[in-house]
Protein backbone atom coordinates (compact mmCIF):
# COMPACT_ATOMS: atom_id res chain seq x y z
CA UNK A 1 0.00 0.00 0.00
CA UNK A 2 3.06 2.29 -0.26
CA UNK A 3 1.65 3.74 -3.47
CA UNK A 4 -1.54 4.96 -1.83
CA UNK A 5 -0.32 8.32 -0.45
CA UNK A 6 1.18 9.13 -3.85
CA UNK A 7 -2.05 8.21 -5.64
CA UNK A 8 -4.12 10.30 -3.20
CA UNK A 9 -1.76 13.26 -3.65
CA UNK A 10 -1.95 12.99 -7.46
CA UNK A 11 -5.72 12.67 -7.27
CA UNK A 12 -5.95 15.79 -5.14
CA UNK A 13 -3.62 17.72 -7.41
CA UNK A 14 -5.48 16.74 -10.57
CA UNK A 15 -8.53 18.50 -9.15
CA UNK A 16 -6.63 21.82 -9.13
CA UNK A 17 -6.62 24.32 -11.96
CA UNK A 18 -3.14 25.18 -13.16
CA UNK A 19 -1.84 28.05 -15.32
CA UNK A 20 -2.82 28.31 -18.99
CA UNK A 21 0.38 28.88 -21.00
CA UNK A 22 -1.35 29.21 -24.40
CA UNK A 23 -4.45 31.07 -25.55
CA UNK A 24 -5.97 27.79 -26.77
CA UNK A 25 -5.63 26.23 -23.32
CA UNK A 26 -6.97 29.39 -21.70
CA UNK A 27 -9.96 29.30 -24.04
CA UNK A 28 -10.62 25.66 -23.14
CA UNK A 29 -10.52 26.49 -19.41
CA UNK A 30 -12.81 29.47 -19.99
CA UNK A 31 -15.33 27.27 -21.85
CA UNK A 32 -15.17 24.69 -19.06
CA UNK A 33 -15.74 27.44 -16.49
CA UNK A 34 -18.77 28.72 -18.44
CA UNK A 35 -20.30 25.23 -18.57
CA UNK A 36 -19.75 24.67 -14.84
CA UNK A 37 -21.19 28.09 -13.98
CA UNK A 38 -24.18 27.45 -16.25
CA UNK A 39 -24.86 24.19 -14.39
CA UNK A 40 -25.11 26.07 -11.07
CA UNK A 41 -27.21 28.86 -12.56
CA UNK A 42 -29.62 26.37 -14.11
CA UNK A 43 -29.84 24.50 -10.80
CA UNK A 44 -30.89 27.71 -9.08
CA UNK A 45 -33.39 28.55 -11.84
CA UNK A 46 -34.90 25.05 -11.77
CA UNK A 47 -35.25 25.21 -7.99
CA UNK A 48 -36.85 28.66 -8.09
CA UNK A 49 -39.17 27.59 -10.92
CA UNK A 50 -40.40 24.78 -8.67
CA UNK A 51 -40.22 26.72 -5.39
CA UNK A 52 -43.86 25.94 -4.61
CA UNK A 53 -43.14 22.23 -4.95
CA UNK A 54 -40.45 21.98 -2.26
CA UNK A 55 -40.05 22.88 1.42
CA UNK A 56 -38.41 26.26 2.10
CA UNK A 57 -35.45 24.55 3.79
CA UNK A 58 -34.74 22.51 0.64
CA UNK A 59 -34.97 25.53 -1.66
CA UNK A 60 -32.66 27.54 0.59
CA UNK A 61 -30.08 24.74 0.81
CA UNK A 62 -30.06 24.21 -2.97
CA UNK A 63 -29.65 27.95 -3.57
CA UNK A 64 -26.88 28.34 -0.97
CA UNK A 65 -25.00 25.34 -2.43
CA UNK A 66 -25.38 26.70 -5.98
CA UNK A 67 -24.25 30.19 -4.93
CA UNK A 68 -21.17 28.83 -3.13
CA UNK A 69 -20.26 26.59 -6.05
CA UNK A 70 -20.74 29.46 -8.50
CA UNK A 71 -18.48 31.69 -6.38
CA UNK A 72 -15.83 28.99 -6.24
CA UNK A 73 -15.95 28.52 -10.03
CA UNK A 74 -15.64 32.29 -10.54
CA UNK A 75 -12.69 32.69 -8.17
CA UNK A 76 -10.89 29.68 -9.65
CA UNK A 77 -11.19 31.22 -13.12
CA UNK A 78 -10.04 34.60 -11.84
CA UNK A 79 -6.95 32.97 -10.33
CA UNK A 80 -5.75 31.71 -13.73
CA UNK A 81 -3.06 33.92 -15.23
CA UNK A 82 -4.11 34.59 -18.86
CA UNK A 83 -1.43 34.52 -21.59
CA UNK A 84 -0.15 37.87 -22.84
CA UNK A 85 -2.51 37.96 -25.84
CA UNK A 86 -5.37 40.41 -26.62
CA UNK A 87 -7.64 37.49 -27.55
CA UNK A 88 -7.14 35.97 -24.09
CA UNK A 89 -7.94 39.35 -22.53
CA UNK A 90 -11.17 39.53 -24.55
CA UNK A 91 -12.14 36.02 -23.42
CA UNK A 92 -11.47 36.96 -19.82
CA UNK A 93 -13.44 40.19 -20.08
CA UNK A 94 -16.46 38.52 -21.78
CA UNK A 95 -16.64 35.66 -19.28
CA UNK A 96 -15.98 37.89 -16.27
CA UNK A 97 -19.03 39.98 -17.18
CA UNK A 98 -21.26 36.92 -17.36
CA UNK A 99 -19.87 35.46 -14.14
CA UNK A 100 -20.31 38.73 -12.32
CA UNK A 101 -23.96 39.04 -13.44
CA UNK A 102 -24.60 35.42 -12.48
CA UNK A 103 -22.96 35.82 -9.09
CA UNK A 104 -25.03 38.91 -8.26
CA UNK A 105 -28.23 37.14 -9.34
CA UNK A 106 -27.47 34.02 -7.29
CA UNK A 107 -26.83 36.11 -4.17
CA UNK A 108 -30.10 37.95 -4.76
CA UNK A 109 -31.96 34.61 -5.09
CA UNK A 110 -30.58 33.42 -1.76
CA UNK A 111 -31.58 36.68 -0.04
CA UNK A 112 -35.11 36.54 -1.48
CA UNK A 113 -35.52 32.84 -0.59
CA UNK A 114 -34.68 33.59 3.04
CA UNK A 115 -37.30 36.37 2.97
CA UNK A 116 -39.83 33.99 1.37
CA UNK A 117 -40.35 36.59 -1.38
CA UNK A 118 -41.90 34.39 -4.10
CA UNK A 119 -42.56 37.24 -6.55
CA UNK A 120 -39.02 38.58 -6.19
CA UNK A 121 -37.59 35.09 -6.74
CA UNK A 122 -39.56 34.64 -9.96
CA UNK A 123 -38.57 38.05 -11.29
CA UNK A 124 -34.85 37.61 -10.44
CA UNK A 125 -34.82 34.12 -11.98
CA UNK A 126 -36.38 35.61 -15.12
CA UNK A 127 -33.61 38.20 -15.30
CA UNK A 128 -31.02 35.43 -15.14
CA UNK A 129 -32.24 33.89 -18.42
CA UNK A 130 -30.02 36.25 -20.44
CA UNK A 131 -26.97 35.34 -18.32
CA UNK A 132 -27.71 31.62 -18.69
CA UNK A 133 -28.07 32.00 -22.46
CA UNK A 134 -24.80 33.94 -22.56
CA UNK A 135 -22.92 31.29 -20.58
CA UNK A 136 -24.35 28.52 -22.76
CA UNK A 137 -23.34 30.35 -25.93
CA UNK A 138 -19.85 31.04 -24.56
CA UNK A 139 -19.35 27.37 -23.63
CA UNK A 140 -20.50 26.19 -27.08
CA UNK A 141 -18.45 28.73 -29.06
CA UNK A 142 -15.22 28.21 -27.15
CA UNK A 143 -15.49 24.56 -26.09
CA UNK A 144 -13.66 21.82 -27.96
CA UNK B 1 -46.21 -18.26 7.16
CA UNK B 2 -43.44 -17.01 9.40
CA UNK B 3 -40.86 -18.21 6.88
CA UNK B 4 -42.64 -16.49 3.98
CA UNK B 5 -42.75 -13.29 6.02
CA UNK B 6 -39.04 -13.66 6.78
CA UNK B 7 -38.18 -14.08 3.09
CA UNK B 8 -40.38 -11.10 2.08
CA UNK B 9 -38.80 -8.97 4.78
CA UNK B 10 -35.35 -10.02 3.59
CA UNK B 11 -36.18 -9.03 0.01
CA UNK B 12 -37.58 -5.65 1.04
CA UNK B 13 -34.55 -5.03 3.24
CA UNK B 14 -32.20 -5.97 0.42
CA UNK B 15 -33.96 -3.54 -1.96
CA UNK B 16 -34.01 -0.68 0.53
CA UNK B 17 -30.50 -1.39 1.77
CA UNK B 18 -28.94 -1.63 -1.70
CA UNK B 19 -28.80 2.10 -2.41
CA UNK B 20 -26.34 4.25 -0.49
CA UNK B 21 -24.74 7.68 -0.93
CA UNK B 22 -22.43 6.30 -3.64
CA UNK B 23 -25.32 4.91 -5.67
CA UNK B 24 -27.36 8.09 -5.25
CA UNK B 25 -24.58 10.44 -6.29
CA UNK B 26 -23.01 8.29 -9.01
CA UNK B 27 -26.30 7.45 -10.70
CA UNK B 28 -27.66 11.02 -10.61
CA UNK B 29 -24.32 12.41 -11.77
CA UNK B 30 -24.05 9.94 -14.63
CA UNK B 31 -27.73 10.30 -15.62
CA UNK B 32 -27.34 14.09 -15.82
CA UNK B 33 -24.24 13.85 -18.03
CA UNK B 34 -24.63 10.67 -20.06
CA UNK B 35 -28.35 9.88 -19.93
CA UNK B 36 -28.82 6.14 -19.60
CA UNK B 37 -25.91 5.26 -21.88
CA UNK B 38 -24.03 3.90 -18.83
CA UNK B 39 -26.92 1.78 -17.53
CA UNK B 40 -24.90 -1.28 -18.57
CA UNK B 41 -22.28 -0.51 -15.89
CA UNK B 42 -24.93 -0.56 -13.15
CA UNK B 43 -26.42 -3.78 -14.54
CA UNK B 44 -22.94 -5.34 -14.70
CA UNK B 45 -22.24 -4.27 -11.11
CA UNK B 46 -25.57 -5.67 -9.87
CA UNK B 47 -24.89 -9.05 -11.53
CA UNK B 48 -21.38 -9.04 -10.02
CA UNK B 49 -22.55 -8.29 -6.49
CA UNK B 50 -25.25 -10.99 -6.83
CA UNK B 51 -22.63 -13.58 -7.87
CA UNK B 52 -20.33 -12.89 -4.92
CA UNK B 53 -23.01 -12.13 -2.31
CA UNK B 54 -24.62 -15.50 -3.09
CA UNK B 55 -21.27 -17.23 -2.48
CA UNK B 56 -20.59 -15.42 0.78
CA UNK B 57 -24.18 -15.97 1.98
CA UNK B 58 -23.82 -19.68 1.26
CA UNK B 59 -20.49 -19.81 3.11
CA UNK B 60 -22.09 -18.09 6.14
CA UNK B 61 -25.11 -20.43 6.11
CA UNK B 62 -23.18 -23.68 5.61
CA UNK B 63 -19.93 -23.04 7.50
CA UNK B 64 -21.58 -20.83 10.13
CA UNK B 65 -18.69 -18.42 9.75
CA UNK B 66 -18.44 -15.28 7.62
CA UNK B 67 -16.19 -15.46 4.58
CA UNK B 68 -13.54 -13.14 5.93
CA UNK B 69 -13.28 -15.13 9.13
CA UNK B 70 -11.98 -17.91 6.90
CA UNK B 71 -9.66 -15.86 4.67
CA UNK B 72 -6.74 -15.75 7.09
CA UNK B 73 -7.18 -19.40 8.02
CA UNK B 74 -7.39 -20.56 4.41
CA UNK B 75 -5.03 -18.14 2.62
CA UNK B 76 -2.57 -17.23 5.36
CA UNK B 77 -1.87 -14.06 7.35
CA UNK B 78 -0.14 -12.09 4.57
CA UNK B 79 -2.93 -12.38 2.01
CA UNK B 80 -5.41 -11.94 4.85
CA UNK B 81 -3.67 -8.72 5.86
CA UNK B 82 -3.66 -7.38 2.27
CA UNK B 83 -7.34 -8.23 2.08
CA UNK B 84 -7.99 -6.52 5.42
CA UNK B 85 -5.98 -3.38 4.60
CA UNK B 86 -7.60 -2.80 1.20
CA UNK B 87 -11.14 -3.52 2.33
CA UNK B 88 -10.85 -1.60 5.59
CA UNK B 89 -9.45 1.50 3.89
CA UNK B 90 -12.23 1.59 1.30
CA UNK B 91 -14.92 0.77 3.88
CA UNK B 92 -13.65 3.52 6.18
CA UNK B 93 -13.71 6.01 3.30
CA UNK B 94 -17.26 4.89 2.46
CA UNK B 95 -18.21 5.16 6.16
CA UNK B 96 -17.07 8.82 6.11
CA UNK B 97 -19.07 9.44 2.94
CA UNK B 98 -22.21 7.89 4.47
CA UNK B 99 -21.93 9.97 7.67
CA UNK B 100 -21.52 13.03 5.44
CA UNK B 101 -24.53 11.87 3.41
CA UNK B 102 -26.72 11.67 6.53
CA UNK B 103 -25.65 15.20 7.49
CA UNK B 104 -26.32 16.52 3.96
CA UNK B 105 -29.78 14.94 3.93
CA UNK B 106 -30.58 16.50 7.31
CA UNK B 107 -29.36 19.86 6.00
CA UNK B 108 -31.88 19.59 3.15
CA UNK B 109 -34.65 18.97 5.68
CA UNK B 110 -33.66 21.77 8.05
CA UNK B 111 -31.35 24.20 6.18
CA UNK B 112 -28.97 23.91 9.18
CA UNK B 113 -25.38 23.57 7.89
CA UNK B 114 -24.41 19.92 7.43
CA UNK B 115 -21.26 20.28 9.55
CA UNK B 116 -23.45 20.81 12.61
CA UNK B 117 -25.27 17.56 11.82
CA UNK B 118 -22.10 15.48 11.44
CA UNK B 119 -21.49 14.88 15.21
CA UNK B 120 -25.22 14.22 15.69
CA UNK B 121 -25.22 11.66 12.87
CA UNK B 122 -22.06 10.06 14.31
CA UNK B 123 -23.48 9.85 17.83
CA UNK B 124 -26.78 8.40 16.57
CA UNK B 125 -24.93 5.81 14.48
CA UNK B 126 -22.76 4.79 17.44
CA UNK B 127 -25.74 4.47 19.80
CA UNK B 128 -27.62 2.31 17.30
CA UNK B 129 -24.59 0.11 16.57
CA UNK B 130 -23.94 -0.33 20.28
CA UNK B 131 -27.46 -0.74 21.68
CA UNK B 132 -29.95 -1.80 19.00
CA UNK B 133 -30.52 -5.45 18.09
CA UNK B 134 -29.09 -6.49 14.71
CA UNK B 135 -32.41 -7.56 13.18
CA UNK B 136 -34.14 -4.31 14.25
CA UNK B 137 -31.23 -2.24 12.92
CA UNK B 138 -31.12 -4.03 9.57
CA UNK B 139 -34.86 -4.25 8.95
CA UNK B 140 -35.71 -0.67 10.00
CA UNK B 141 -33.02 0.90 7.84
CA UNK B 142 -33.83 -1.35 4.88
CA UNK B 143 -37.58 -0.77 5.04
CA UNK B 144 -37.23 3.01 5.39
CA UNK B 145 -34.77 2.95 2.49
CA UNK B 146 -37.63 1.59 0.37
CA UNK B 147 -39.03 5.13 0.33
CA UNK B 148 -36.51 5.77 -2.45
CA UNK B 149 -39.07 4.03 -4.68
CA UNK B 150 -40.32 7.63 -4.99
CA UNK B 151 -37.68 8.02 -7.74
CA UNK B 152 -39.48 5.33 -9.73
CA UNK B 153 -42.79 7.13 -9.17
CA UNK B 154 -41.17 10.43 -10.19
CA UNK B 155 -39.78 8.91 -13.39
CA UNK B 156 -43.20 7.53 -14.28
CA UNK B 157 -44.87 10.88 -13.53
CA UNK B 158 -42.32 12.74 -15.64
CA UNK B 159 -43.74 10.75 -18.54
CA UNK B 160 -40.46 10.61 -20.47
CA UNK B 161 -39.99 9.42 -24.02
CA UNK B 162 -39.69 5.76 -22.93
CA UNK B 163 -38.43 4.36 -26.28
CA UNK B 164 -35.69 7.01 -26.31
CA UNK B 165 -34.68 6.20 -22.72
CA UNK B 166 -34.67 2.48 -23.49
CA UNK B 167 -32.66 3.13 -26.61
CA UNK B 168 -30.06 5.02 -24.54
CA UNK B 169 -29.94 2.11 -22.12
CA UNK B 170 -29.22 -0.44 -24.82
CA UNK B 171 -26.87 1.76 -26.87
CA UNK B 172 -23.65 2.17 -24.89
CA UNK B 173 -21.30 4.89 -26.07
CA UNK B 174 -20.10 8.33 -25.07
CA UNK B 175 -22.53 11.11 -26.03
CA UNK B 176 -21.26 14.07 -28.12
CA UNK B 177 -19.08 16.39 -26.05
CA UNK B 178 -17.97 13.68 -23.63
CA UNK B 179 -14.62 11.94 -24.13
CA UNK B 180 -14.10 8.18 -23.92
CA UNK B 181 -11.80 8.41 -20.84
CA UNK B 182 -14.52 10.34 -18.97
CA UNK B 183 -17.11 7.78 -20.07
CA UNK B 184 -15.00 4.90 -18.76
CA UNK B 185 -14.11 6.78 -15.57
CA UNK B 186 -17.80 6.97 -14.71
CA UNK B 187 -18.43 3.41 -15.87
CA UNK B 188 -15.85 2.24 -13.31
CA UNK B 189 -17.38 4.52 -10.63
CA UNK B 190 -20.85 3.02 -11.25
CA UNK B 191 -19.44 -0.51 -11.21
CA UNK B 192 -17.61 0.32 -7.95
CA UNK B 193 -20.81 1.82 -6.49
CA UNK B 194 -22.72 -1.41 -7.09
CA UNK B 195 -19.90 -3.68 -5.90
CA UNK B 196 -18.62 -1.85 -2.81
CA UNK B 197 -16.77 -4.41 -0.65
CA UNK B 198 -18.68 -3.61 2.55
CA UNK B 199 -21.89 -5.03 1.03
CA UNK B 200 -20.37 -8.51 1.00
CA UNK B 201 -18.72 -8.05 4.40
CA UNK B 202 -22.03 -7.05 5.88
CA UNK B 203 -24.08 -9.67 4.06
CA UNK B 204 -21.89 -12.56 5.14
CA UNK B 205 -21.36 -11.35 8.72
CA UNK B 206 -25.07 -10.49 8.93
CA UNK B 207 -25.91 -14.09 8.04
CA UNK B 208 -23.93 -15.25 11.06
CA UNK B 209 -25.50 -12.53 13.26
CA UNK B 210 -28.90 -13.90 12.26
CA UNK B 211 -27.71 -17.48 12.93
CA UNK B 212 -28.29 -18.77 9.41
CA UNK B 213 -28.08 -22.54 8.93
CA UNK B 214 -28.03 -24.74 5.83
CA UNK B 215 -31.82 -24.29 5.62
CA UNK B 216 -31.30 -20.56 5.09
CA UNK B 217 -29.32 -20.93 1.85
CA UNK B 218 -32.59 -20.52 -0.08
CA UNK B 219 -33.52 -17.40 1.91
CA UNK B 220 -30.08 -15.97 1.26
CA UNK B 221 -30.37 -16.66 -2.48
CA UNK B 222 -33.84 -15.12 -2.75
CA UNK B 223 -32.60 -12.01 -0.93
CA UNK B 224 -29.68 -11.72 -3.32
CA UNK B 225 -31.29 -12.65 -6.63
CA UNK B 226 -34.56 -10.75 -6.09
CA UNK B 227 -33.68 -7.98 -3.63
CA UNK B 228 -30.40 -6.76 -5.13
CA UNK B 229 -31.65 -6.47 -8.76
CA UNK B 230 -34.73 -4.58 -7.57
CA UNK B 231 -32.37 -2.32 -5.59
CA UNK B 232 -30.42 -1.89 -8.84
CA UNK B 233 -33.66 -0.74 -10.51
CA UNK B 234 -33.89 2.01 -7.87
CA UNK B 235 -30.40 3.14 -8.92
CA UNK B 236 -31.50 3.21 -12.56
CA UNK B 237 -34.61 5.22 -11.58
CA UNK B 238 -32.35 7.83 -9.95
CA UNK B 239 -30.27 7.97 -13.15
CA UNK B 240 -33.43 8.11 -15.30
CA UNK B 241 -34.86 11.06 -13.33
CA UNK B 242 -31.59 12.96 -13.73
CA UNK B 243 -31.48 12.13 -17.45
CA UNK B 244 -34.99 13.48 -18.00
CA UNK B 245 -34.89 16.63 -15.84
CA UNK B 246 -31.25 17.68 -15.32
CA UNK B 247 -29.52 16.66 -18.58
CA UNK B 248 -31.61 18.94 -20.87
CA UNK B 249 -30.88 21.89 -18.54
CA UNK B 250 -27.10 21.36 -18.66
CA UNK B 251 -27.00 20.63 -14.92
CA UNK B 252 -24.17 18.44 -13.66
CA UNK B 253 -24.73 16.91 -10.23
CA UNK B 254 -22.40 17.81 -7.39
CA UNK B 255 -24.77 18.13 -4.44
CA UNK B 256 -27.40 15.90 -2.85
CA UNK B 257 -29.96 18.68 -3.29
CA UNK B 258 -29.64 18.39 -7.07
CA UNK B 259 -30.30 14.62 -6.85
CA UNK B 260 -33.76 15.31 -5.35
CA UNK B 261 -34.79 18.13 -7.72
CA UNK B 262 -36.45 15.83 -10.30
CA UNK B 263 -38.68 14.42 -7.54
CA UNK B 264 -39.80 17.96 -6.62
CA UNK B 265 -40.54 18.68 -10.29
CA UNK B 266 -42.52 15.46 -10.77
CA UNK B 267 -44.22 14.79 -7.44
CA UNK B 268 -44.03 18.03 -5.42
CA UNK B 269 -43.57 18.66 -1.71
CA UNK B 270 -44.87 15.37 -0.38
CA UNK B 271 -42.76 13.37 -2.82
CA UNK B 272 -39.68 15.38 -1.93
CA UNK B 273 -40.32 14.80 1.79
CA UNK B 274 -40.43 11.06 1.06
CA UNK B 275 -37.20 11.34 -0.96
CA UNK B 276 -35.46 13.17 1.92
CA UNK B 277 -36.60 10.42 4.30
CA UNK B 278 -35.17 7.94 1.79
CA UNK B 279 -31.84 9.84 1.67
CA UNK B 280 -31.58 9.79 5.48
CA UNK B 281 -32.58 6.12 5.73
CA UNK B 282 -30.31 4.97 2.89
CA UNK B 283 -27.26 6.85 4.12
CA UNK B 284 -27.84 6.12 7.82
CA UNK B 285 -28.45 2.44 7.06
CA UNK B 286 -25.26 2.32 4.99
CA UNK B 287 -23.37 4.16 7.75
CA UNK B 288 -24.41 1.39 10.15
CA UNK B 289 -23.41 -1.29 7.64
CA UNK B 290 -20.01 0.25 6.90
CA UNK B 291 -19.32 1.00 10.58
CA UNK B 292 -20.12 -2.55 11.61
CA UNK B 293 -18.18 -3.89 8.61
CA UNK B 294 -15.05 -2.08 9.86
CA UNK B 295 -15.46 -3.87 13.19
CA UNK B 296 -16.24 -7.21 11.53
CA UNK B 297 -13.19 -7.15 9.26
CA UNK B 298 -10.64 -6.23 11.96
CA UNK B 299 -12.11 -8.53 14.64
CA UNK B 300 -12.44 -11.46 12.25
CA UNK B 301 -8.85 -11.07 11.04
CA UNK B 302 -7.43 -11.05 14.58
CA UNK B 303 -9.78 -13.79 15.75
CA UNK B 304 -11.51 -11.66 18.39
CA UNK B 305 -15.08 -12.20 19.52
CA UNK B 306 -17.23 -10.06 17.25
CA UNK B 307 -20.82 -9.24 16.46
CA UNK B 308 -24.00 -7.97 17.97
CA UNK B 309 -25.32 -11.42 18.77
CA UNK B 310 -23.23 -11.27 21.96
CA UNK B 311 -23.32 -8.57 24.63
CA UNK B 312 -21.04 -5.56 23.98
CA UNK B 313 -18.85 -6.45 26.98
CA UNK B 314 -18.18 -9.88 25.41
CA UNK B 315 -17.07 -8.25 22.15
CA UNK B 316 -15.39 -5.19 23.64
CA UNK B 317 -12.55 -5.02 21.08
CA UNK B 318 -15.04 -5.28 18.20
CA UNK B 319 -17.01 -2.35 19.60
CA UNK B 320 -13.81 -0.41 20.26
CA UNK B 321 -12.78 -0.77 16.59
CA UNK B 322 -16.26 0.40 15.52
CA UNK B 323 -15.95 3.43 17.82
CA UNK B 324 -12.44 4.34 16.62
CA UNK B 325 -13.53 4.04 12.97
CA UNK B 326 -16.56 6.20 13.73
CA UNK B 327 -14.33 8.90 15.25
CA UNK B 328 -12.06 8.78 12.18
CA UNK B 329 -15.09 8.97 9.83
CA UNK B 330 -16.67 11.90 11.69
CA UNK B 331 -13.29 13.65 11.91
CA UNK B 332 -12.73 13.22 8.17
CA UNK B 333 -16.04 14.89 7.32
CA UNK B 334 -15.44 17.63 9.89
CA UNK B 335 -12.27 18.64 8.03
CA UNK B 336 -14.86 20.20 5.62
CA UNK B 337 -13.82 18.00 2.70
CA UNK B 338 -16.96 17.85 0.58
CA UNK B 339 -18.74 14.53 1.37
CA UNK B 340 -19.72 14.22 -2.30
CA UNK B 341 -16.03 14.40 -3.27
CA UNK B 342 -15.22 11.75 -0.65
CA UNK B 343 -17.98 9.62 -2.19
CA UNK B 344 -16.63 10.00 -5.72
CA UNK B 345 -13.10 9.03 -4.71
CA UNK B 346 -14.34 6.17 -2.53
CA UNK B 347 -16.07 4.63 -5.55
CA UNK B 348 -12.92 4.65 -7.67
CA UNK B 349 -10.68 3.37 -4.86
CA UNK B 350 -13.33 0.76 -4.18
CA UNK B 351 -12.90 -0.46 -7.76
CA UNK B 352 -9.10 -0.61 -7.22
CA UNK B 353 -9.50 -2.75 -4.08
CA UNK B 354 -12.15 -5.10 -5.47
CA UNK B 355 -9.88 -8.05 -6.45
CA UNK B 356 -8.47 -8.28 -2.92
CA UNK B 357 -12.01 -8.59 -1.60
CA UNK B 358 -13.58 -10.89 -4.14
CA UNK B 359 -10.78 -13.33 -5.03
CA UNK B 360 -10.77 -14.87 -1.51
CA UNK B 361 -14.55 -15.37 -1.68
CA UNK B 362 -14.17 -17.40 -4.86
CA UNK B 363 -11.41 -19.50 -3.25
CA UNK B 364 -13.36 -20.19 -0.04
CA UNK B 365 -16.57 -20.96 -1.94
CA UNK B 366 -14.69 -23.76 -3.73
CA UNK B 367 -13.26 -25.31 -0.58
CA UNK B 368 -15.02 -28.58 0.39
CA UNK B 369 -13.44 -28.43 3.87
CA UNK B 370 -15.79 -25.56 4.67
CA UNK B 371 -18.70 -26.16 2.34
CA UNK B 372 -18.79 -29.91 1.81
CA UNK B 373 -21.18 -30.67 -1.04
CA UNK B 374 -22.33 -27.01 -1.19
CA UNK B 375 -19.17 -25.80 -2.97
CA UNK B 376 -19.57 -23.72 -6.13
CA UNK B 377 -21.15 -25.48 -9.08
CA UNK B 378 -20.11 -24.89 -12.69
CA UNK B 379 -22.43 -21.92 -13.20
CA UNK B 380 -21.25 -20.16 -10.01
CA UNK B 381 -17.61 -20.75 -10.97
CA UNK B 382 -18.17 -19.61 -14.56
CA UNK B 383 -19.77 -16.34 -13.42
CA UNK B 384 -17.31 -15.96 -10.53
CA UNK B 385 -14.31 -16.32 -12.85
CA UNK B 386 -15.79 -14.04 -15.52
CA UNK B 387 -16.51 -11.36 -12.97
CA UNK B 388 -13.11 -11.72 -11.41
CA UNK B 389 -11.64 -10.86 -14.83
CA UNK B 390 -13.98 -7.84 -15.10
CA UNK B 391 -13.01 -6.79 -11.56
CA UNK B 392 -9.30 -7.10 -12.38
CA UNK B 393 -9.73 -5.01 -15.54
CA UNK B 394 -11.74 -2.36 -13.62
CA UNK B 395 -9.14 -2.35 -10.86
CA UNK B 396 -6.20 -1.83 -13.22
CA UNK B 397 -8.11 0.64 -15.40
CA UNK B 398 -9.52 2.76 -12.54
CA UNK B 399 -6.64 5.17 -11.94
CA UNK B 400 -5.53 6.21 -15.49
CA UNK B 401 -8.95 7.66 -16.51
CA UNK B 402 -9.14 9.42 -13.13
CA UNK B 403 -5.83 11.16 -13.82
CA UNK B 404 -6.55 11.76 -17.51
CA UNK B 405 -9.95 13.33 -16.84
CA UNK B 406 -9.08 15.15 -13.59
CA UNK B 407 -11.52 12.92 -11.75
CA UNK B 408 -14.21 13.05 -14.39
CA UNK B 409 -14.19 16.81 -15.10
Amino acid sequence: MRWLPAVLAIAALTGCVGPAPTTGEYEEKAAHTAADALSQLQTARLAVGNAGRMPASYLETVLVDAEEAFGSIESTFDSIQPPDDPRADRLRSDLDGLLSDGSDGMTQLRVLARRSDAAGLRSTAEQLVATADGLGRFAREHGS
Amino acid sequence: MKRVFGVALGILTAIGGFVDIGDLVANALVGARFGLTLAWATVLGVIGICVFAEMSGRVAAVAGRPTFDLVRERLGPRIGLANLAASLLVTLLTFSAEIGGVALALELATSVNYLLWVPVAGLAAWLVMWRVRFSVLENTAGLLGLTLVIFGVALWRLNPDWPQLLNQGISPGNPPGEGLPTYFYYAIALFGAAMTPYEVFFFSSGGVEERWTRKDVVTSRVNVFVGFPLGGLLSLAVAGCAAVVLLPQGITVDTLGQVGLPVAVAVGKLGLAVAILGFVAATFGAALETGLSCGYSVAQYFGWQWGKYVRPREAARFHLVVLVCLIVAVGTVLTTIDPITITEYSLVFSAVALPLTYLPILVIANDPDYLGARVNGRVANLFGTLFLVVILVASVAAIPPMLATRAGQ
